[in-house]
């Protein structure tokens, strides 16, 4: 768990402080994201977490730690790290960059040649013919693979990540993030992770947090950010399609309707309860009908119609006056 | 001014050889001085608390590089007299300004992700220092050695004018008796030294640079 509590930062040279005063909470197991424009503060904030920016004022904790007594490099290894431009060591093999914390921590030399290549084959590379490659020799979605790799090297149970997948094209880039949240639910890592594309922020996150100028401006989850914005800068981040993104982050469950029949036939269309609504509404359009039978397993529990989605999008996402 | 086949050939046989180890101490010795100096003084100029400074050095050892080195053996004559000290203290400034100009352009080089992400994964500035940027710098630090070699190989002519030996002994008997012979002879001696060390750190450098770069 990793707790701020009043954080600031002032830059030398600079009268603005580059973040104002932040205290939040990221709990153990989540993924908890910072997002906002450029120059917000968020990568400061991250920074600050692993001791590579020293903040003015305030207090970091992690795991009940003030971070401010630890040693920064015992800390560092401790927090897996993984940036945008990736920096691997140019001169070092894929797998000497994978062990590089290992090899600090002075683990014995097999246990890291077998945590390299379980590491390796976790994010998807072949260690026979990538292991022995130059990072040069890469493509950037295989760099951003090794780096993600490197960063948990030695199991930190807390990563820092900032626009860890910025730098592949977006195919790539939905790729990665599927992959690293299937990851996920089995690591079941803290983690602190930076991005500027809210649609990326809504998909990764089980909790945002969202920074304008150095303050923080609204934490919640992706829901109660979407249906609850705090004000007009909050509304435009989101950007137009508010009410496609609630439907992606609601569950068929929600909004069927559990009193009404469904006049069940061979050919009726079902959808399981957990699926999102989003996908309900792309097979009603698809099959040009007004409504699915939702089921539990094989058991019908309810309906969802085309009108209840419209009225709950309608209701949620009414622009305040 | 006619040229005599047998004392040129006398000369490179017989008068020059024995110059040469002296020559090569005079190249040496200053080489190894002014690297260590240099190498120093580039690192610690790349230290984040000394980086403003930086610029001042330069120019300090740029002024280094515009005084003639005979004007350095004069400048310090009062102090240390003619002959083999001065000399060695001329050619060792001289040499400095390509080595520690190439050192603080290297490190400076080193892309700062790598630097961060080196950082970030825990290693002490210590560890960045020596498993990082060092090892990432050696081709450009060794470009400046070579220069610097080079450079010393010819400016140790010099070193006999003030009683510091060395190859300059039979190329300043040659112009002041009127010898193109022995001039000759010792300037082939001079351009080969300069290519055999060339060489020899161009080997140095291959061997220590960093492998992704073989």
């Amino acid at each position: 768990m990793i707790t701020l509590d009043r954080i600031s930062k002032t830059f030398p040279g600079t009268d603005i402080p580059a973040v104002d005063r932040v205290s939040f909470q990221v709990n153990a197991g989540n993924i908890c994201v910072f997002v906002g424009p450029s120059g917000c503060g968020k990568t400061t904030i991250l920074r600050m977490i692993n001791r590579l920016e020293e903040p003015s004022s305030g207090r970091i904790t992690v795991n009940g730690q003030d971070i401010m007594s630890l040693d920064p490099a015992v800390l560092r290894r401790t927090i897996g790290y993984v940036i945008q431009q990736i920096g691997l060591l140019p001169h070092k093999t894929i797998e000497q960059n994978v062990s590089l914390v290992p090899e600090l921590l002075n683990w014995p030399k097999s246990k890291i040649k077998a945590r390299v290549t379980e590491l390796l084959v976790l994010v998807g590379l072949d260690p026979g013919t990538v292991g022995r490659k130059y990072p040069h020799q890469l493509s950037g979605g295989q760099s951003q693979r090794v780096g993600v790799a490197r960063a948990m090297a030695a199991d930190p149970p807390i990563m820092l990540m900032d626009e860890p997948f910025g730098a592949v094209d977006p195919i790539v880039r939905i790729h990665l993030q599927d992959e690293f949240l299937r990851l996920q639910q089995h690591l079941k890592k803290t983690i602190c992770f930076v991005t500027h594309d809210i649609n990326e922020a809504v998909k990764m996150g089980d909790y945002l947090i969202i920074l304008n100028m150095g303050r923080l401006i609204q934490m919640g989850t992706p829901l109660e950010v979407l249906t609850e914005p705090a004000d007009d800068f909050v509304l435009n981040l989101l950007g137009d399609d508010r009410g496609v993104k609630i439907l992606d982050l609601t569950r068929c469950e929600t909004l069927m309707d559990r009193d009404r029949n469904f006049p069940y036939n061979p050919d009726s269309c079902l959808i399981q309860s957990v699926k999102p609504v989003k996908i309900a509404l792309e097979l009603m359009m698809k099959k040009n009908i007004d409504q699915v039978g939702v089921c539990k397993g094989e058991r019908i529990v309810g309906v969802l119609t085309w009108n209840s989605i419209k009225e709950h999008i309608s209701r949620v996402s009414r622009d305040r006056p | 001014m006619n040229f005599d086949l047998d004392i040129f050939m006398d000369a490179l046989t017989q008068r020059a050889p024995q110059y040469l180890v002296e020559h090569l101490q005079l190249v040496v010795i200053p080489l190894s001085i002014a690297a260590f100096i240099a190498l120093s003084a580039g690192i610690i100029l790349t230290r984040p608390g000394f980086r403003h400074l930086a610029d001042r050095v330069m120019v300090l050892f740029n002024a280094g590089q515009t005084i003639p080195p005979l004007a350095v053996i004069a400048i310090f004559f009062p102090f240390l007299g003619l002959g083999y000290g001065p000399a060695i203290l001329a050619l060792t400034i001289y040499a400095l300004l390509p080595i520690a100009r190439n050192t603080i352009a290297a490190v400076s080089a080193v892309p700062r992700e790598v630097l961060d992400a080196a950082r970030g994964m825990g290693m002490t500035s210590w560890q960045v220092l020596c498993r990082v940027e060092l090892p990432l710098s050696v081709p450009t630090i060794m470009a400046g050695i070579r220069t610097s070699a080079v450079l010393t190989v010819s400016t140790a002519v010099l070193a006999a004018l003030v009683g510091g030996k060395g190859m300059g002994a039979i190329i300043f008997a040659g112009i002041n008796f009127f010898r193109p012979e022995l001039v000759l002879a010792g300037t082939i001696y001079i351009g080969a030294m300069a290519v055999a060390m060339e060489r020899v750190i161009a080997f140095v450098e291959w061997l220590i640079s960093p492998a992704h770069l073989k």
